[in-house]
Parts: C-alpha cells; structure tokens; sequence
C-alpha cells in the first residue's frame, strides 16, 4: 500500500499556502493607513493553517486509493472535454443542438446504445428547452434554430 | 405562547395555495432525489437552487420548496434499502438491516409503508422539538459578540467531520481550502485580493457554481470511473396488507427514534448516520430477545428511520438559529438563505420571522404530504428507480449547466462549475471532505468580519478571542470535536461495520 497520493497533495499544498500567504503581504495598504487589522490578517492565519495541515498529511499520510488507468482514463477525459465543448457551442449552435450532442454523447460513453443516446439527448434538449421557454419564461440560446425565429 | 402565534402566521404562509404547490413538488422531488442513485440530497438541493433563482421564486417559497426537498429526500433514501439492500444515501444504511430481510420475506410493501410512518412520526417529533428548541436557543444566541461568532465557527468546523469522520486534519485542510476561496475577490475595504486582474474574479467566487460543480459534475466522473451506468433490474412490490395492530407495535420504536434522532441532529458532529445508528441500536436493546433484529423484524425498520428523520430536521436547529449548518445539506439549505439576502442567525427570528416560521409550518405539512405521496404513489417511485445511470446522470449534468447558465448567461460561469467538477473529483480521490469547503465558502466573509470586529475592539489584541466565559467553552467544544474522533471514531465505524456484516 502506497501512501503517496497525501503526501503529493500536501506537498503541493504547502506550496499554495506559501504562495498565498506571500500574496497576503503583497496587498496594498488599505485607504487612510494600515491598521491592526486590516484585509491580509484573515488570508495570513488561514495560510498557516493550511501550512500546518498539509505538512501533517506529508508526515502521516493515509493510504492511497487507486487510481484509474489506460481507457476510463481516456473516458474521462473525454466527459471532460464533452462538458467543455458543450458550454463552448451552447451560444453558437443553440440549446437544443447543443445538449442533443453533449446529453448524448454523454449517455453513449456511459454504456447505452448510440441511437438511444442521441434519442435521450434529443428529447431532454427539446422538453427542457419549450419547458424554460414556455412554462418558465426564460431564454435558451436558439442558435442554429433562429432563423425560424424571425419569420 | 408567542411561539404558538408565529406558528400560527407560519402556517397561514405555508398554507397559501402556491406555497402549497411548491411543498407538494419539492416533497415529490426530494423522495425522487433520494431515491434515485447518484443524486445524494445535497446534490439534489443544489442542482436546485439555480432553478428555484430563475423562476424568481420569493424567498419563503423558495425555502418552503428546498426544505421540502431535503424533508422528502430522507423519505427517499430508504426506498433502494429496502428492495435492494444498497442504501440510496448513507444514514439509510441501518435501514438495510431488517428492510432487506423484510423484503425478501415477500413484505416489501409493509417494510415501505412501516418505514414512511416512521419516518413521518421521527420528522415529526424533531419538528416539534424545532419548534420549541429553536426560538430558545435563538434568544441566547443573540447574547454573542464577535469573539464568540467566530469561536462557533471554528466548532463549526471542527464538528463537521463527524464523531465518525475519518481523518479530521483532512476536514481542517478542507475548511482552509474554502476559507481562501472565500477571501478571492474585492473586501470590505475595497482591497483586491488575488483576483489577478481577472474582471469576473471581483466579486468573488459564487458559492452556487462551486457547490454545483463540486457536487454533480464530480459525481458524474465517479459513475463513469465506476462503470455503474447498468442500473438495476426491475423491481417488484407486492401488495400492501398492513393492519392496524402492526402499524401501533411500531410506535414505541418510532417514537424513542424519533427523539434520538433529534437529539443527535441539533449536537454539532453528530448528524444523521448516528442518528440512525443509535435508534437501531436501542431498539436492539429495548426489544431485547424478543425481537427477531435482523432477520426482518418491522421495529428494526422504524427505529433508524424515524431517528434519520428526525436527526435531519434536528439539523435544522443550528443552522436556523447561529447560522451554523451542521451538515452538507443544510450547508446548501444556508447557502440558498444567503443567496436571497436573508442573515441566518438570531436577528433572523425577529426580522423574517414570516420565512423562518413558514418554512418550519411547510416542513410539518410537507410531512404530512410525503406521507401520502409515500404510501398510495411508492410504486411510481420504484419505477423510477430502475432508471439507468447512464440517461440519469447526463440529463441531470444538463440541468445543472442549465441551471448555471440562467442565473448569469456567462460562460465563464459554465467553465468553472466543470472546473470545480474536476476539483472535486481529485480531493474525492485524495478522501478530502468537500462539504467544509463548500462551508468555508459559505461562513468565510462573516467569519472575516467577525475576526476583525474583535481584534478592532481590543486592538489588535488576539487573546480577545477566547476573552469571555462563553468563548472559551466554544473553543473547548471545537478542541473536543477535532480530538474526539481520534479516540472514539474507530470503535464507533466498527461497530457499525460489525453490525452491518452481522446482517449479511
């Protein structure tokens, strides 16, 4: 049993907490001169705290848990990046498109069958979407669809 | 008797008909939540709260609705202990005990229904308790000052872990971790702190994106890192024949639960899993040879229900009157509080007492809903249950972005909820609690200001803080919860553990 999951975290940790206590000194002195207390006294004692607890995990670290290898890795990575391309089209390509292709994608990765999962995606993108718009009142991106819009 | 007239204006709050409506889907809601797997009730709460912003719901109806779904969301978590012995969310673990026997035995429909009246009876009698508890506890609380506000905060966190929580220098590092997102963004003096020039960094990091991120997103990587997106197959239930007589043998067990539960809901550090453990295990001992524990008996089932309930609405007690939340869930229900405006605390009972009262009328009556939603409607809820993960999840992720995306119409946003996502993935790993993080996002401005209020006071002195009587008992009670779980945790877990395996 390795323990060495704690004692990289506290080890970057402790980085961070030097880094923020380093950035609490560096603010500059509030309007009408310093005081005894003033905006660097709280980030000051947390970075100490946090100091102190992570030096403790390198110390005493707790065994590791396993992580994931080779394809769920990937798996992943790729819910992942779904995510981020989905927040990335939602402007562009509009609500429904948009979660038809990460909704799906999504279900597809996790083990269902393609059509059912485009299907999933299609029909969850198109009932959230007439739900925010009609019994909520609130605009969804159309997208690719707004062209219907305005005739 | 002036408790029993803002009861009675509570109730006239709660009784109005929209109100109602909300209680009744938010009741429906919360038992779907806990039912379902993968959508624990803080999840659950929070995926929410987006929601119930962008319907521009007024504060106490937005209350009424969560706290419904919190209430419901214990009803829920028994359902898949029950029928398939894996509890839908943790304190439902002592249920499995005498459910899943029971079940097997073909009475599935009695263990539901037997476990509904519990959990009826145990929210009840920590209602009650609320209701008498809460104004009391309020009234003292008004006599804090600065230095013992920040004193409870610190045993705030100090509790959160649990008498059972594994590792308290994780929860310590976790509370850092939020306390210094917390102190991103402009101060009270006009300050920037490590914003880096960042223009949506200003105002700070919104604790609704964090806890969406940390909680949905992460648990969406955990399904896909566990493959769990099968499901489970469907389920039977036959049909329910309930006597009487069964459902007044129940009783005693509820009713000892029920206060037990209270009990271990409103001590800082205890919360529901020991709420339900400690009603199981009384039952065991009250019953004596009697019973048939573990093998199916129907009192195994009611008392860890009702004392889960009613550890869940004892949890209510510190985070309504300190402004202390003493669990994941009510750390959400705090951060919606906050969200519309509303102070909790002590001032909260003379300056909203229209909302605090509603919401504890709403949580009687929502009780009486998911009793009637729970008996007659429990096979729609299994239905449900038999959902696979894998169309779950990613339609409850999109909701989620939906959610996010309503309130600002940022992308920014969208990106750091996933980005809070991974985050919460990696402390899961690491077995770094996330709920004092979303805590320290949470209290970190008033803990901030109550720190400086003090030693402005005293004039940069630090002794200032433990200078009263009541601090330093604070401050003694936060040293007890950090150590204690060293010294008893482990006897506690294993006993659970053996007790569990003894059912097996």
């Amino acid at each position: 049993m390795t323990q060495r999951n704690d004692r990289i975290c506290g080890v970057l940790l402790l980085v961070l907490a030097v880094a923020y206590g380093w950035g609490a000194t560096q603010f500059p002195e509030p309007f009408g001169g310093a005081e005894s207390v003033g905006p660097e006294t709280f980030p000051k004692v947390l970075a100490v705290v946090l100091a102190l607890s992570s030096l403790y995990l390198i110390v005493k670290p707790d065994p590791d848990n396993a992580w994931p290898k080779g394809r769920i890795v990937l798996e992943l990575v790729i819910a992942v990046a779904v995510l981020i391309a989905y927040t990335l089209l939602l402007q562009p390509l509009g609500f429904i498109i948009a979660t038809l292709l990460a909704v799906g994608t999504l279900c597809w990765r996790m083990g269902a069958a393609p059509m059912r999962a485009y299907m999933t995606g299609a029909v969850a993108g198109v009932v959230v979407y007439l739900l925010f718009t009609y019994a909520l009142n609130l605009a969804l991106p159309l997208g690719v669809f707004s062209v219907l819009e305005g005739s | 008797m002036e408790t029993l007239g803002y009861l009675i204006d509570g109730f006239g709050v709660a009784l109005a008909p929209h109100n109602l409506m909300f209680a009744l889907i938010g009741a429906f809601l919360g038992t779907l939540i806990g039912a379902l797997p993968g959508l624990g009730p803080a999840n659950g709460v929070a995926i929410l709260i987006p929601l119930a912003f962008t319907l521009g719901l007024p504060p106490e109806t937005a209350l009424i609705m969560l706290t419904s779904v919190y209430a419901g969301a214990m009803y829920g978590g028994r359902i898949s202990s029950i029928l398939l012995n894996i509890p839908g969310d943790e304190p439902a673990m002592m249920t499995c005990l005498d459910g899943y026997p029971m079940a097997q035995k073909g009475k599935a429909a009695e263990a539901l229904a037997i476990s509904a009246i519990a959990s009826f009876m145990g929210s009840l009698i920590a209602t009650i308790g609320l209701i008498l508890l809460a104004p009391l506890l309020a009234k003292f609380a008004l006599t804090f000052g600065a230095a013992e506000y920040f004193a409870l905060f610190v045993l705030a966190f100090a509790t959160l872990g649990g008498i059972t929580g594994k590792n308290p220098i994780k929860t310590v590092l976790a509370a850092a971790l939020g306390l210094m997102i917390a102190t991103v963004g402009i101060d009270s003096t006009g300050t920037q702190r490590y914003t880096f020039g960042v223009l949506e960094l200003y105002e700070g990091v919104d604790f609704i994106i964090a806890i969406v991120g940390l909680f949905a997103i992460s648990e969406l990587l955990f399904f896909i890192e566990d493959r769990a997106g099968g499901g489970k197959g469907p389920m039977k239930v036959n049909k329910l024949t309930l006597s009487f007589k069964e459902v007044r043998e129940i009783m005693p067990s509820s009713i000892r639960g029920g206060i037990l539960g209270f009990i271990a809901g409103v001590l800082p550090g205890a919360g529901a899993s020991l709420g339900s453990f400690i009603g199981y295990t009384l039952e065991k001992k009250v019953v004596g040879k009697k019973g048939y524990f573990g093998e199916g008996d129907p009192r195994g089932v009611a008392g860890p229900e009702a004392g889960n309930n009613g550890a869940s609405s004892g949890a209510l007690v510190p985070m309504l009157t300190l402004g202390v939340p003493g669990s994941g869930t009510t750390a959400v229900l705090l951060a919606l509080l906050i969200s519309m405006n509303i102070t909790p605390g002590p001032l909260m009972f003379t300056q909203n007492a229209d909302i605090v009262w509603g919401v504890i009328a709403a949580l009687l009556i929502g009780n009486f809903l998911l009793l009637l939603l729970n008996i007659p409607l429990v096979g729609i809820f299994v239905k449900l249950l038999s959902v696979p993960p894998k169309y779950l999840l990613p339609i409850v992720t999109m909701v989620a972005f939906v959610g996010i995306y309503s309130i600002s119409n940022s992308a920014f946003d969208l990106y750091f909820m996933v980005a809070f996502g991974v985050f919460g993935y990696f402390l899961r790993k690491l077995e770094i609690p996330m709920v004092p993080i979303i805590l320290g996002l949470l209290l970190g401005p008033e803990m901030e200001k109550n720190l400086r209020h003090t030693l402005d006071i005293a004039d940069g002195d630090w002794t200032a803080l433990w200078g009263s009587g009541l601090a330093i008992g604070l401050w003694v009670v936060a040293f007890v919860g950090l150590v204690l779980p060293y010294i008893v945790g482990p006897i506690l877990r294993r006993r659970m553990n053996a007790a569990q395996q003894g059912a097996e």
